[in-house]
């Protein structure tokens, strides 16, 4: 299947590259269906790209990479929602916001999406834990992550990456 | 929306597991206690909203940004 996508273009995709949100995310209830996109363009972030609204996409991480000890507690109902056997099986992604200053940039710890990688199902989770933050500062994180291991590109160091898609452009953005 | 009205140490239950207690008024702060199943997810409305507006501003981020904040992070 081929989606349009404001950033990328027309974007390939296989039935099973997509995740279903059964609720949505936070403020973007109707939107069910999305990709985890890897850009090969860019070395630390992955895309969670709409397959319903061109022009939705959200830079995500995962939060180990800035955050070794992140460790998420679920709900039954979170683990129901997302047809998960045990905890253990879930993939998290931080959603990331970018300013105008990328060094100002900012993870969402308290509410990471959630993905049961076998069952192609997601979920915003909203974390019980107070002590979570919503815009966790890590650009310096980040940074230190880069100078203790610069041979080795940050997407390798992560577990996760593998759930997203490499980035298949048909048709660039703009042409 | 169900309005009900409730004095100092009185409790509203909801379902079979949820209690609601007022625990302290003190001028326009009303001290809530809340019991519920270990389960239950209760968060201040603040938080969602929150949420929401980091989603927000996450989803207009272009493409090229995160690809310039990579290559300014190599060392």
């Amino acid at each position: 299947m081929i989606i349009s996508t404001s950033r990328f273009g027309q974007v390939e995709l296989k039935q099973e590259d997509v995740l279903t949100f059964p609720e949505g995310l936070l403020g973007f209830g109707d939107l069910r269906k999305f990709a985890l996109l890897d850009d090969p363009n860019d070395e630390i972030f992955a895309w969670l790209q709409s397959c319903e609204a061109p022009q939705i996409a959200f830079p995500v991480l995962e939060p180990e990479l800035f955050a070794p000890q992140y460790k998420a507690t679920l709900t039954k109902s979170d683990m129901e929602a997302l047809k998960l056997s045990a905890q253990e099986k879930a993939r998290y992604f931080s959603i990331v916001t970018i300013p105008d200053d990328p060094t100002q940039m900012t993870a969402n710890l308290k509410a990471p999406v959630v993905v049961n990688v076998e069952a192609r199902t997601a979920r915003q989770c909203v974390l019980q834990d107070n002590n979570l933050a919503i815009r966790e500062p890590i650009f310096t994180k980040l940074q230190q992550r880069v100078v203790q291991n610069p041979a080795v590109a940050i997407k390798n160091q992560s577990s996760g990456i593998d759930v997203a898609t490499k980035l298949n452009i048909v048709k660039e953005a703009g042409l | 929306m169900l309005v009900l009205t409730r004095k100092l140490g009185e409790s509203i239950a909801i379902d079979d597991h949820i209690k609601i207690r007022v625990v302290q008024i003190k001028g326009k702060q009303v001290r809530l206690g809340i019991e519920a199943p270990k389960d239950t997810k209760i968060h201040r409305e603040e938080v969602y909203v929150a949420i929401q507006e980091q989603n927000q501003q996450s989803a207009s981020v272009p493409a090229d940004k995160t690809r310039s904040v990579a290559k300014l992070l190599k060392p």
